[in-house]
């Protein structure tokens, strides 16, 4: 299965009943009033035509068998076969509407944990593992199903089963049922306290199952290391503990099932028994009828089902808790970056950005970017360059206002980027990221993403114009090839191309790129060499370069060290003035122009 | 390995992963069977009581009659229930031990498998067959076999008391049960097979949201939210419609059942009444039957059930077997006849090794002499990583090619050559453990001193002395998070502590300073003193002081010497030195 499971995120159980978190939980069912009481309405009457059946043995006793009247005797047949069918249709009415319930609400409550992660901010994904967060849209959403699904319409069903039971013998003979019931305190504590224990087993077996599973799969994931210090011997016997361990947990369930399943046949026949003996002694004294004790002896033996199904509900009651508190406090997590109340919108856009004063840090005082100001005129190509950790991508980051910045302003077009919708801002902007994200589907869907409104024709000519068509023509489907794996097969300079075919389908106003630094063979430098000056031609664009060629032909280029801006000018005049650029330019730039020289020198 | 896996395929192969097992608990199995025999049949005397009982009231005999068979019934129960208690606790409990020694057995072969098998396999591959699979085999063992024996049994005494009654109501009260088996079967199939497309679509779904979420940055930059949120609404709903048409066979599926045995219950009462009627039964001999079609429904239903149990737990018996067929690539070795100390030198002849069909290292050829410090440079991929595996044999070696201490490599017991080999690599693997527990790895025996001595020869005792527990503090998911320094600087501690003869740092110190990195190879030096040690970086400055330093392009070496040689030679190890002089000036700026 996809996606890693977490086997140290253990299961921790707490209450098994929250008022508060139930009320809320409930609200999910609101919309859907017809479909529960539909539920509801099934699971009353197949619980009441499950009891009719008593009524009709009765009946055909009574009347016909013990009369020894066989005319009639098919009649009572036929109504048996008529209550049967009913408890056919209404239990699977039931069931129908139980789980289109869970499934609706199930889905709701996805989609709305799925949208409340659209919205928040990058900050919050820093700080929480993907893992993690897809387990709340999956499998704690799962969890709740079962709540909604079976638990709380059967619940219902049960209590209502019990009730007619209850009813019906007190009907049938007050006094034997008293006696009868004589029988249900100890059947329901011994189901509880079998419960309690089972549980209490369970979760031990839980406990140490998730043990043995994070062991597993961290040794599993660690077995280099395992192997290189030779320490298979102990890995097998501190396994072998745990699963022993495990195997012991394991042992004692067995023995509470095991005690548990007689325990309940016993007490069975305990009241099976009262019922004969009592039943026969009134049958004697012509207090009752042979109908009426064998009605007796099929309630009898009906009364420990809902009982039991009452108990389990306890179970998913307590996992419905703890995922849903997990999957509130995701939903109560407010995005720190959206919308300003009353979005302003730029009128007529040209592409002009100015940053003023700029301070940005990622934690309290911790500044990466500190009082940066330029500007960038429409249609301008600015570098930006720097030594690593100098604040480049932090600049990305705050202009797309993935994160935002506490100090200073960022304009576009006179607007500061804060007053505008993020739709809008972002609508302006293209991105091409050094470590290129591919989504699984073809490669169409990789250029346009989701948005349908680039049709074919463009998603092809965004290909050509970068050069992939090369690539395109050996695909056996065209644009609508798969790519494999996320593109794990693609090369690092496809899978560029393909961001910058992206780039172009979207056709930005101003595009920001992070240039790749991985070395690419000749062949392929050359091509996205190409596949950049068409993607930069007449654009706006910031463009973090590693390639000379790329700064040599840019309009201006900003010099960032340690968050500042140190220098700022053309390529000739920078390297002329001898400062920061310049040894950067000997230290990256003349290097890389060099190293494909040095390899075939080398070769030799 | 096509060997190996035709021969996986026999069935008595495939079966002997678990009768070796099921022959160490056949007394579990065979005390099962009995109590299974004794439980069944005292049950099945029980609805005859009843009958008695009916049969005694309407011939209007006094309560003492009923009163007597009212107790031999709740005895006999009791008596029932003992044996039923001792069912589960023989053949189940071994079913359980079972699963036990085969989590074991695999366990242990996952400690043999080689880093080749790893990569190509899935940790979720490797964790589904060691539970689900693992535990549909148990079901198997255990319930399957439980079930089988207990339907057996009642089934055969059920039939046997009926007939005896009365052959032709038997007949007809057995006629719709008839149905069940197969209907549980063929809708127990149809149902695993729905669950099961559930399953992937469910996968299908995992991974749309982990797509989504890994990719936010993308999905933000392109306003993709709306659009991700309207894909991701159609996967949910092809889930939810799925779940639906697998209630829809769900739904019917218990009702059904329970109207088939209701069917037989009616069969039972419309011609057992008539019978009465015209005076040919009693009212007794139908109320026995009624209770001998509760009885008889649920082993009835446990047939069906059975069949799919047997046919779940073969398919995982066929995952778990591929995995405990699969060999280890790498044989233990053995062969070399003195077992003296390792002196620690090392030589490749004309050394090559090709992964997945790409030759990583093309002829290489080396000599390291004991004691040495060798730096190995290169750009990523040439091959330098390689070249430190195949000292350890983390890859099968071809014979020939590499030799320590002047013997062949594949020679040496495997064990005892990786006991000599002290690793520390870029991205280390700590355990979720502590700090203490994650240093003394390789000997867990050492005590706290040796622990302290290796953090402190790593740097490591200033960063362990600012956590909450000190060295007991705990690492990793259930502790505290380390920064890829500190992380590289426990693994430097770890392979110091084995007190290896090699020592071989893999990019070990990438995340770690300059200064520091300095510090931690002079302490190394005067700790390890006379040990091999094999440097691998991106930085000159970790092998500037190497007695000999080569450099690795496309898995051939291209430059190698000191550092004063390699200078004068104005090659790519003086590009590179210069450079990154260049950088370490700029930082100061």
């Amino acid at each position: 299965m996809s996606g890693a499971r977490d086997y140290h995120e253990e299961e921790a159980l707490g209450k098994a009943y929250d008022a508060r978190l139930m009320r809320r939980l409930l609200t999910y069912m609101r919309p859907y009033r017809e479909l529960t009481a539909g539920a509801i309405l099934f699971i009353l009457l197949a619980a009441a035509a499950q009891i009719s059946l008593a009524s009709i043995t009765k009946w055909g006793i009574d009347s016909y068998i013990k009369a020894g009247r066989a005319d009639g005797f098919h009649a009572v047949a036929l109504v048996y076969l008529a209550a049967v069918c009913g408890i056919l249709f209404f239990s699977w009415g039931q069931i129908m509407t139980t789980v289109r319930l869970g499934q609706k609400v199930q889905h709701d409550l996805r989609m709305q944990v799925f949208e409340h992660l659209q919205r928040l901010h990058l900050r919050y994904f820093d700080r929480n593992p993907v893992g993690r967060l897809v387990t709340r849209v999956t499998n704690d959403v799962n969890t709740l199903n079962e709540l909604f699904g079976t638990a709380v319409v059967a619940v219902i069903g049960d209590l209502f089963m019990i009730l007619l039971i209850v009813v019906y013998m007190l009907y049938l003979n007050w006094q034997l049922a008293l006696i009868t019931f004589l029988v249900v305190p100890v059947l329901v504590g011994a189901t509880f306290v079998f419960r309690a224990r089972a549980r209490e087993a369970y979760r031990q077996v839980r406990l140490k199952l998730a043990r043995i599973n994070a062991f597993v799969q961290e040794h599993v994931t660690g077995m280099a290391v395992v192997q290189l210090f030779t320490q298979e011997e102990r890995a097998y016997r501190e396994f072998g503990a745990i699963n022993l361990d495990l195997q012991g947990a394991h042992l004692r369930s067995v023995i509470y099932y095991a005690l548990f399943y007689p325990a309940v046949e016993i007490i069975g026949a305990v009241s099976l028994a009262l019922v004969l003996y009592f039943g026969g002694v009134r049958i004697i004294g012509g207090a009752m009828t042979f109908g009426e004790l064998t009605a007796f002896i099929w309630l009898v033996e009906r009364f420990y089902q809902p009982i039991r199904d009452l108990s389990e509900k306890y179970n998913v009651l307590q996992s419905s808790m703890a995922s849903s508190e997990r999957i509130f406090r995701l939903l109560d997590t407010a995005p720190e970056i959206s919308d300003p109340p009353r979005p302003r919108a730029i009128a007529a856009f040209r592409g002009r950005i100015e940053v003023e004063n700029l301070w940005f840090a990622y934690e309290d005082e911790d500044w990466v970017l500190r009082d940066l100001t330029f500007s960038v005129e429409p249609g301008e190509r600015v570098a930006v360059v720097g030594a690593t950790g100098a604040g480049k991508t932090s600049l990305v980051n705050v202009l797309f206002r993935f994160y935002d910045y506490q100090k200073g302003s960022i304009r576009l077009d006179g607007v500061e980027i804060r007053d505008l919708a993020l739709r809008e801002l972002r609508s302006h902007l293209g991105l091409v990221l050094q470590d290129v994200f591919l989504f699984s589907g073809d490669y169409a869907g990789n250029v346009r993403l989701r948005n349908e409104g680039i049709g074919d024709e463009q998603v092809r000519q965004a290909l050509s114009r970068v050069g992939f068509d090369r690539f395109l023509k050996h695909l056996p489907d065209g644009i609508r090839t798969e790519v494999k794996e996320r593109g794990a097969t693609l090369s690092t300079g496809q899978k560029q191309l393909l961001s910058f075919a992206r780039a172009l389908a979207f056709d930005p106003g101003i595009l920001i790129l992070d240039e790749a630094t991985s070395s690419v063979d000749t062949e392929t430098e050359h091509l996205i060499q190409q596949a950049l000056e068409e993607l930069l031609a007449g654009r706006t664009s910031i463009v973090i370069a590693h390639r000379l060629s790329t700064i040599e032909k840019a309009d201006k280029i900003l010099v960032l060290h340690h968050g500042r801006l140190r220098e700022m000018g053309r390529h000739e005049e920078l390297l002329s003035r001898g400062g920061i650029y310049r040894t950067l330019y000997e230290m990256q730039y003349r290097r890389t122009a060099a190293a494909p020289v040095n390899r075939q020198a080398a070769a030799k | 390995m096509n060997t190996t896996a035709t021969q996986a395929n026999t069935p008595p192969r495939q079966l002997a992963t678990v009768t070796k097992y099921f022959r160490t608990y056949r007394w579990y199995f065979l005390a099962g069977l009995a109590v299974t025999v004794l439980s069944s049949g005292l049950m099945m005397y029980t609805p005859r009581l009843v009958g008695q009982i009916i049969d005694g009231l309407e011939q209007g005999r006094g309560a003492g009659y009923a009163g007597r068979r009212v107790l031999i019934l709740v005895g006999l129960t009791a008596a029932s229930g003992v044996f039923m208690f001792l069912m589960r606790r023989t053949v189940i409990w071994a079913s359980r031990y079972i699963e036990t020694d085969l989590r074991g057995e695999m366990f242990s072969h996952l400690l043999r498998l080689t880093p080749s098998y790893y990569h190509g396999t899935r940790t979720g591959d490797v964790m589904a067959a060691m539970t689900n699979d693992l535990e549909a085999i148990r079901m198997m063992a255990g319930p399957g076999v439980m079930y089988t024996a207990d339907a057996a049994v009642s089934l055969l005494i059920g039939l046997v008391m009926m007939l005896t009654i009365s052959p032709s109501l038997t007949l007809w009260a057995l006629l719709p049960l008839l149905v069940l088996p197969f209907g549980v079967h063929r809708i127990g199939s149809v149902i695993h097979k729905r669950n099961a497309k559930i399953q992937d679509h469910f996968g299908v779904l995992t991974a749309a949201a982990q797509e989504n979420l890994a990719g936010m940055r993308v999905v933000k930059a392109y306003g993709q939210e709306e659009r991700e949120i309207e894909n991701f609404r159609a996967v949910s709903e092809t889930y939810i419609g799925l779940n639906i048409s697998l209630a829809k066979v769900q739904g019917i599926f218990a009702p059904l059942m329970r109207l088939i045995a209701a069917l037989s219950y009616l069969t039972v009462f419309y011609m057992g009444g008539l019978r009465v009627i015209n005076g040919t039964e009693t009212l007794g001999t139908v109320i026995t039957f009624f209770g001998y079609l509760a009885l008889m429904t649920w082993p009835v239903i446990a047939i069906g059930w059975v069949v799919s149990l047997y046919q779940r737990g073969l398919a995982s018996l066929a995952r778990v077997n591929r995995l405990l067929h699969t060999e280890p690539e790498v044989p233990e070795g053995g062969g070399r006849a003195a077992a003296g100390p390792m002196a620690g030198r090392i030589e490749c002849r004309n050394l090559r090794f090709s992964y997945n069909g790409r030759p990583v290292l093309d002829g290489v050829n080396l000599m390291i002499e004991p004691g040495q410090t060798v730096g190995l440079l290169g750009l990523t991929g040439s091959g330098k990583t390689t070249l430190v595996n195949l000292i350890a044999r983390l890859h099968p070696v071809e014979r020939g090619m590499l030799f320590i201490d002047g013997v062949d490599v594949n020679d040496w017991p495997l064990r005892e050559l990786r006991r000599q080999i002290g690793f520390a690599t870029q991205e280390p693997f700590l355990f979720s453990d502590s700090i203490a527990a994650n240093i003394r790895f390789g000997r867990p025996e050492a005590g706290l001193a040796a622990v302290q001595q290796a953090a402190r020869i790593a740097a490591l005792d200033k960063d362990v002395a600012e956590f909450p527990q000190g060295y007991e503090t705990m690492v990793g998911e259930r502790g505290i998070t380390l920064s890829g320094g500190q992380k590289q600087r426990t693994a430097i501690a770890r392979a110091i502590v084995v007190d290896p003869r090699i020592i071989i740092l893999d990019d070990a110190t990438s995340a770690v300073d300059t200064e520091t990195e300095h510090e931690i190879s002079q302490r190394i030096k005067e700790v390890l003193t006379a040990r091999t040690a094999i440097v691998i970086s991106h930085r000159v400055s970790s092998v500037k002081d190497a007695d000999q330093i080569v450099c690795f392009d496309d898995g051939r070496i291209i430059e190698r010497g000191d550092h004063e040689a390699l200078m004068a030679r104005n090659g790519f190890y003086a590009q590179l030195y210069r450079s990154q002089l260049l950088e370490k000036e700029l930082e100061a700026l």
